[in-house]
Formats: C-alpha cells, sequence, structure tokens
C-alpha cells in the first residue's frame, strides 16, 4: 500500500517534469498564467529582461555606497555578510549565556562542532597545539553561514562567497596568517631559509606557488558557489521555476555549500600544519 | 548581412569557452572519481577508519577539482571579459 503510494508520488513528479519539459519552448520566454482579458490562459510570453541580462545580476553587481563619506563599500555584499556576522554573535551569546552541566539543545550544537573540529585539529597538528581550534571553527561556521544564507528568499540576499572579493579575502587572510605562525614557530631566518630549500635557484618557483595556494583556495569557493548559482537560475528558467528548482537548491545550497566550506577549513589546516610542523 | 570583425571576435571567444569547459571538466572528472572509488576502497578494508578516509577524500578531491575551476575561471573571462 505504502509502496505503491510512493511510485504514485514519483509518477506524478516524472509527469509534472516532462510536462514542464513540453511547455518550455526557450530560454528568453517565461509561463504566463492567469486571466488576460476576460480569458484564462496558460502560454508562453517571451520576457521582459533576457537571460543575458539575468546572469550579469547574478554577478552582484556593484552598489558602491560611502561610508562616512569617506570609504567606498559594496553595499550589496557588506550587508549580507553584516547579517552573517549578527547570526555568529547571537549564536556564541545564546550559548555563553546558560552553559549547564546538562546541556540545552543549542549548547549541544556548539559543544558538538567544537569537539569535531578539536579532533580534526589534534589529529592534523598535533595535541599541543590545540588552540588553534576556534579560529578553524570559526572560518568553518562562517562560509558554512555565508554559503546557505542564499536559501532564505528574499530579494537581493545573495550568497557573499558569490563575490570574488570575499573569497580573495578570505583567502589572503588565511595564506597571511600562515606565514604569520610559520615565522612565530620557526624563527625569521629558518622560515626564509626554506625558500630556498633544494637549491637557492628555485627560490622564485617557492614564492609563486604560494600565490597559485591563494588563487586556488579562493576560486574554487568562488567558483563552486557562482556556478551553482548559474545553473539554478538557467535551469529554472527552463522549467519555468515549478518543482525542480527546490531540489536545485536543496543540492547546491546546503550539499555543495557545506562541502565547499569544509574544504576550504581543511585546506586552511594542511597549509597550516605543513608550515609550522 | 555582412559580418564584422568584433563580431568573429565575439564567436571566437564564445566558442573558446565552451571548448575551455569541456576539455577542462576532463581532467577533475576522472580524478574525483579515482579518488572516490579508491576511498571506497579503503573504507571496505578498513571500515573503522570511515571518517578519516572521508575527510582525506574530500581534501584530495578538493584539489584535484583546482584544474576545473581554473578552467571555468577562463571561460568566465572569454565570455564577460573579451
Amino acid at each position: 500500500m505504502k509502496k505503491a503510494k510512493k511510485k504514485k508520488i514519483i509518477y506524478i513528479i516524472l509527469a509534472i517534469i516532462i510536462l514542464e519539459a513540453a511547455v518550455s519552448v526557450g530560454l528568453n520566454y517565461e509561463l504566463q498564467i492567469g486571466r488576460v482579458d476576460g480569458k484564462f490562459v496558460v502560454r508562453n510570453v517571451k520576457s521582459k529582461e533576457s537571460i543575458k541580462e539575468r546572469i550579469d545580476e547574478e554577478f552582484q553587481s556593484d552598489t558602491i555606497v560611502k561610508i562616512a563619506g569617506r570609504f567606498p563599500v559594496n553595499w550589496n555584499v557588506i550587508k549580507v555578510i553584516l547579517a552573517v556576522d549578527l547570526l555568529i554573535i547571537l549564536f556564541g551569546f545564546f550559548v555563553y549565556k546558560n552553559v549547564k552541566l546538562i546541556p540545552t539543545k543549542i549548547q549541544i550544537i556548539a559543544e558538538d562542532l567544537y569537539t569535531f573540529f578539536r579532533t580534526i585539529v589534534t589529529d592534523t597538528i598535533g595535541e599541543e597545539k590545540v588552540h588553534f581550534t576556534p579560529y578553524i571553527a570559526t572560518i568553518f561556521i562562517f562560509i558554512e553561514l555565508c554559503n546557505i544564507i542564499g536559501l532564505i528568499p528574499i530579494p537581493g540576499n545573495m550568497e557573499p562567497t558569490r563575490n570574488l572579493n570575499v573569497t580573495l579575502g578570505l583567502g589572503t587572510m588565511a595564506i597571511v596568517l600562515v606565514h604569520f605562525f610559520a615565522i612565530k614557530e620557526k624563527g625569521l631566518f629558518p622560515y626564509l631559509k626554506e625558500f630556498a630549500e633544494p637549491v637557492f635557484l628555485i627560490a622564485p618557483i617557492n614564492i609563486i606557488s604560494e600565490f597559485g595556494n591563494l588563487i586556488s583556495i579562493s576560486f574554487r569557493l568562488f567558483g563552486n558557489i557562482l556556478g551553482g548559482a548559474i545553473i539554478i537560475l538557467v535551469i529554472s528558467n527552463l522549467t519555468r521555476y515549478i518543482l525542480l528548482p527546490v531540489g536545485l537548491n536543496m543540492f547546491f545550497g546546503i550539499f555543495i555549500g557545506t562541502i565547499q566550506a569544509f574544504v576550504f577549513t581543511m585546506l586552511v589546516l594542511s597549509y597550516t600544519a605543513v608550515a609550522i610542523k | 548581412m555582412e559580418i564584422t570583425g568584433v563580431e568573429i571576435i565575439r564567436a571566437a571567444a564564445l566558442l573558446g569557452a565552451g571548448i575551455c569547459m569541456g576539455f577542462g571538466a576532463i581532467g577533475p572528472g576522472i580524478g574525483e572519481g579515482f579518488v572516490g572509488g579508491k576511498a571506497c576502497e579503503g573504507i571496505a578494508r578498513a571500515p573503522e577508519n570511515s571518517g578519516l578516509l572521508t575527510r582525506t577524500m574530500l581534501v584530495g578531491q578538493a584539489v584535484s577539482e583546482s584544474t576545473g575551476i581554473y578552467s571555468l575561471v577562463i571561460a568566465l573571462l572569454l565570455i564577460f571579459a573579451v
């Protein structure tokens, strides 16, 4: 009985998808349902803005606002980042306000996250470097929230990681901190000596490879999130925004977002581990 | 209708973007599949290490994905900057 019901639902979904594919005539059209001139119509009409303009919108065009008349910021991105920051601060505040021996629900989440990252850090860097845990966990929570905040359907609410400036900033912060920790751990001269490791001639290549790390770590996050957004836009446009975009948003928003946040964190951790060992 | 030089350049850029993305996706595809398969073998052999293996697999896949991301960047540059 239950199995038959499930099969029925799957058939209905398949039928809807096939119907969508049949009624969609092109990328630059959209479905019109409703009363026009007293008649009920379901038809494809040419949309007001073409698909190219919509894809251009996905790139988060800059709206420069000057703070205090001097510092230009991109308000489209900054407002979402501030919202994410506010969420993190509120989370920390509510966890810290009542820490109990018998944990509440929110405390269990925080403890689980912290324990997970402490295990990873102690596995990768070592038991005596456990003080790296807050830094690593904060990177993960921030990027994760940035990736999944785009699921909330408010106009203009886009993932901040879709903007290259944000991911380049995060990558630069991580790489600079890696070198800072390396100097702190080894001293300046042994650190500089490592660049000329097998032979002195190879030093420029080593320096360029550090920039390669920065480029690859930030472009990976940016490319995954932006690529997902464009795929969601194009496929939703083809299926006239019926049913399929929900699954696509789940996949690209939650699954890919979490994986990429975790990968960014793990790569920062491995760079740090290589640098300070 | 006469085809001008600008249009030829535009067409070449779009064609280049498609070729770049298509060939650039071959390497990461093979590499990620290889990493995933090996991780499956490892987990089948030692199920108690599955957490560590999954983590290592994800990082390895991310690193082998780099070239695909580079080709995506080149394709975006060709489409929107040329």
